[in-house]
C-alpha cells in the first residue's frame, strides 16, 4: 500500500509554496495563496504539467525565519518537491539562503525587496526572483515624482518613513536622489508604524509648506496620516504613500479621496492579461481583489509550470534554462528574466516598470501613472 | 526521578540519528529551533528567579547576534566571534542593571522594554558599513553550516545554560534569589546583598541570552534590527518559561519542547486555524496550571510519596 502511494506521489509534479498566512504579512500571503490556487486550477484543467497532475504543498511560515527554515527543509527532504515558490519578506528570504545552498532546489521567489537577500544568493544558479528589488521600487518613485513635477510644477516634498527595514532601507539615498533631481526636501522624519498618532509629526511638517507628502509605511498608517493631516491643517497638494497593501475599505472612506498610492497592479489595469485574470478570479472567488500579490502568485506558478512543460522534464537545470527564457504577457505586464544587478547569477523578473500609481477616487483605484496604464489624469487638488 | 534529565540528554543526542526516513533533516531543523527557544527561555528564567520581570531578552539576544556577526565579518576567527556574543551582552547588561535594578515590578519591566527598543534604534542608525543599518548584515555560518554539527553545537549551548541553572539551584545563590523574590526587605535582613545578587542574575542571564543570539545567528545567517531585536523573542522566552514552569530548570526546557512540537504538529495536521488551537492550549495551561507543566510532575511526585 505504502509502495502504491509512493508511486502515485512520484507520478505527480510537486511544488512547495511557503507563505505568511498568519502574522502581520498575512494579507499579502493570503492574496498570493488565492493566486496560486487559481493558477493550480487552470494548470490542471489544461492537462497539468508534463501530462501529470500538478500538486502543491502550501505551508504557513508566519513570516518567521524559525518556521520558514524547517518548512523549506521539509519541502526538499519530505515532500521531495520539484521546485519551491512563495517566500515573501526579507527576513524569510535571507534565512533560507543556507538551506538553499545546501540542497540547491529551483526557487521561484515571490518577493523580498531587501538587497540582503539579493547578496545572500550571490552565486546561486537556481533563484528566479519575481518581485522588484528595493532599488527598483525607488526608481519608480523617482520617475513618478518627475512626472508630478513636469505636470504640476511641484518641487517640495516632505518625507515620512517607518523605522523598520521596509521604510528605512536606503532612505538617506532616496532623499539625496530627490535633491539631486532638483526637489527640495525640507522635512524628513521616521515614525513607528501602527502607532496611530501622527499629529505631532504632521504639526511639525506643517511648518514647511510642501507640495507633496511622501510616506513609506504600512496599511495601518494610511488612514491616520490622511485624517490627521486634515486635523492639524497640513495641506500638501498631494499625499503619496507606498504601503505594500492598503486597509480594507479605504477606497470608500471620504478622506482617501485623491490620496495616491503605488501598486504592482490594480484590478482596473487595462492590460488584456489582467482583464482575463480578473474574470477568472471573479469566477472562482466571486469578488475582486486589489492585492497585487494575487496576480503575482498566479504568474509565478503559471510561468513555472510553463517552463516545466517546455523543458519536457522536471530536471532542475533544464527547467531553469526554460524559465530564464520566459517571455510572457502577464496580468502584471511583460515578464522577462535578466541577471540581477547586485548578484548576476540570480534571475530577476519584474523591475521598476511593474509599478503604477493610482489615486483613490469615487470608491475605487484609478491608475494615473504611467501614461500607458493611466485611466485618468493626476488629480492635483488634495486639500 | 533522577533518570529524567540524563534520559532527555541521551534522547537529544540521538535526534539526528533517529531513523525518521525522509523526515530526518526536517526533525533536526525543528529540534534546532527547540534548542534555541529552550536556551533563551531558561536564560530568562534565571533572572526571573530574583522576582524581576525583564523584557530585555531581545536586546541581549540581538547584542550577541550582532557582536558575532560584526566581529566575524571583520576577520575575527569564528569561535572567538562566537564568544564575543555572551561577553558583549553580559557587559552591556551590567551597565543597564546598575541603573535599573533598583526599580521594581512594572517599572523595571518598562525600563527593560524601553532599553530593547533603544538598542534596536541605535543599531539601525549606526553607520551602514558598521551594522548594515535597517537592512542588516549576512552572518557567516559556524561549522561551515553543517546541519548536524550545528544541532550538536545548539545542544551544547542549551546544556551550558542548564548547567548554569543547576549550579545556581545547588548553591547558596538559590536561596538568595528566592529570598529576594519573596521580599527584598526580608532578604536584606537575612544578609543578602540584594542589588549585587540581582545584578549577578541579570548579567548571567544576559550573557547566556547573548550566547543564544550568537548561536541562532550562526544558524540563520543574518541579522536585521527589526527581527533580531524583535519583541517577539522576549515574549516567546517569557511565555515558554511560564508554560513549562518558572523558577525551575526543567520547566522552560519542557515548555520549549512541547510548545514548538505542538505548534509544528498542529500546523501539519490542521493547516487552517492551528494558531487558535495553540493559543487555547497555552491559555488553558496558564489558567489551570499556574505552576506550569512541571507542577503536574511535582504533584504526582508528592502523591507518590504520600505527602501533602
Amino acid at each position: 500500500m505504502a509502495g502504491t502511494e509512493g508511486m502515485a506521489q512520484r507520478e505527480q509534479v510537486r511544488i512547495g509554496i511557503s507563505l505568511p498566512l498568519t502574522g502581520p504579512a498575512s494579507a499579502s500571503g493570503k492574496a498570493a495563496e488565492a493566486g496560486y490556487r487559481l493558477a493550480l486550477d487552470e494548470i490542471n484543467k489544461a492537462g497539468g504539467v508534463l501530462g501529470r497532475r500538478l500538486q502543491i504543498f502550501i505551508e504557513d511560515d508566519g513570516n518567521l525565519p524559525a518556521k520558514a527554515v524547517p518548512i523549506f527543509t521539509k519541502f526538499v527532504t519530505v515532500d521531495r518537491v520539484h521546485a519551491i515558490t512563495g517566500i515573501f519578506g526579507s527576513a524569510v528570504g535571507v534565512s533560507i539562503v543556507g538551506p538553499a545552498k545546501l540542497h540547491e532546489p529551483l526557487i521561484a521567489m515571490l518577493g523580498a525587496a531587501s538587497p540582503l537577500v539579493e547578496r545572500g544568493f550571490e552565486g546561486y544558479k537556481y533563484l528566479f526572483h519575481y518581485h522588484p528589488w528595493a532599488y527598483h521600487n525607488m526608481e519608480a518613485v523617482f520617475s513618478f515624482m518627475e512626472f508630478v513635477r513636469t505636470g504640476t510644477g511641484a518641487s517640495t516634498i516632505a518625507m515620512l518613513y517607518e523605522d523598520g527595514p521596509f521604510g528605512s532601507a536606503g532612505i538617506g539615498d532616496t532623499r539625496a536622489e530627490l535633491i539631486k533631481r532638483g526637489f527640495d526636501v525640507p522635512f524628513m522624519e521616521s515614525f513607528k508604524s501602527g502607532s496611530g498618532d501622527f499629529t505631532a509629526l504632521l504639526s511639525r511638517a506643517k511648518r514647511h509648506p510642501v507640495d507633496v507628502l511622501f510616506w513609506i509605511g504600512f496599511d495601518a498608517d494610511a488612514l491616520p496620516i490622511a485624517v490627521q493631516s486634515r486635523e492639524v491643517g497640513f495641506k500638501p497638494r498631494l499625499i503619496f504613500g507606498t504601503p505594500a497593501s492598503w486597509p480594507v475599505g479605504y477606497e470608500g472612506n471620504p478622506v482617501a479621496r485623491d490620496v495616491a498610492g503605488m501598486a504592482g497592479w490594480t484590478s482596473a489595469s487595462p492590460l488584456p492579461a489582467s482583464k482575463e485574470f480578473v474574470k477568472k478570479y471573479q469566477a472562482k472567488y466571486g469578488g475582486l481583489t486589489e492585492e497585487y500579490m494575487a496576480p503575482m502568485g498566479f504568474v509565478t506558478l503559471t510561468t513555472l509550470a510553463a517552463a516545466m512543460n517546455k523543458a519536457g522534464t522536471t530536471d532542475r537545470d533544464r527547467v531553469a534554462a526554460e524559465l530564464a527564457r520566459t517571455d510572457a504577457d502577464t496580468p502584471l505586464g511583460k515578464l522577462r528574466f535578466k541577471p540581477s544587478r547586485l548578484s548576476p547569477s540570480v534571475y530577476q523578473g519584474f523591475d521598476s516598470d511593474l509599478w503604477m500609481v493610482f489615486q483613490f477616487r469615487e470608491g475605487r483605484r484609478v491608475p494615473v501613472w504611467p501614461k500607458s496604464m493611466a485611466a485618468g489624469p493626476l488629480a492635483w487638488r488634495w486639500r | 526521578m533522577r533518570w529524567v534529565g540524563p534520559t532527555v540528554v541521551v534522547a537529544a543526542l540521538l535526534v539526528p540519528l533517529i531513523p525518521a526516513g525522509g523526515y530526518q533533516q526536517y526533525v533536526v531543523q525543528v529540534a534546532t529551533f527547540v534548542l534555541i527557544n529552550a536556551a533563551a527561555a531558561l536564560a530568562w528564567d534565571i533572572q526571573a528567579r530574583t522576582g524581576q520581570l525583564s523584557l530585555a531578552p531581545a536586546a541581549f539576544f540581538g547584542l550577541g547576534a550582532y557582536a558575532y556577526t560584526m566581529a566575524a565579518l571583520r576577520g575575527v576567527p569564528l569561535p572567538v566571534a562566537f564568544l564575543l556574543g555572551p561577553l558583549v551582552a553580559g557587559a552591556v547588561s551590567l551597565g543597564l542593571g546598575v541603573v535599573t535594578l533598583r526599580l521594581h515590578g512594572l517599572y523595571f519591566a518598562i525600563a527593560t522594554l524601553a532599553f530593547a527598543e533603544v538598542v534596536k534604534v541605535i543599531f539601525k542608525e549606526l553607520p551602514l558599513d558598521l551594522t548594515g543599518g535597517a537592512v542588516g548584515l549576512t552572518a557567516p555560518p559556524l561549522l561551515g553550516g553543517h546541519q548536524t554539527g550545528l544541532y550538536y553545537l545548539g545542544l551544547c549551548v542549551l546544556l551550558l545554560v542548564v548547567a548554569a541553572s543547576l549550579a545556581i539551584r545547588h548553591s547558596r545563590l538559590h536561596y538568595a534569589f528566592t529570598a529576594i523574590r519573596q521580599g527584598e526587605l526580608t532578604a536584606r535582613v537575612l544578609g543578602v546583598p540584594v542589588v549585587r545578587t540581582k545584578l549577578l542574575a541579570f548579567a548571567l542571564s544576559a550573557a547566556l541570552t547573548g550566547m543564544v543570539g550568537a548561536y541562532a545567528t550562526s544558524r540563520l545567517f543574518f541579522v536585521i534590527p527589526e527581527d533580531t531585536f524583535g519583541i517577539g523573542l522576549s515574549v516567546t522566552a517569557l511565555a515558554t518559561a511560564i508554560f513549562g514552569g518558572v523558577y525551575t530548570t526543567a520547566g522552560p526546557v519542557l515548555g520549549a519542547i512541547i510548545l514548538r512540537s505542538l505548534e509544528e504538529g498542529l500546523r501539519l495536521v490542521l493547516r487552517e486555524g492551528y494558531l487558535a488551537v495553540y493559543g487555547v492550549i497555552l491559555m488553558l495551561v496558564i489558567l489551570y496550571l499556574p505552576g506550569g507543566l512541571v507542577s503536574l510532575w511535582n504533584r504526582r511526585s508528592r502523591d507518590a510519596a504520600g505527602g501533602d
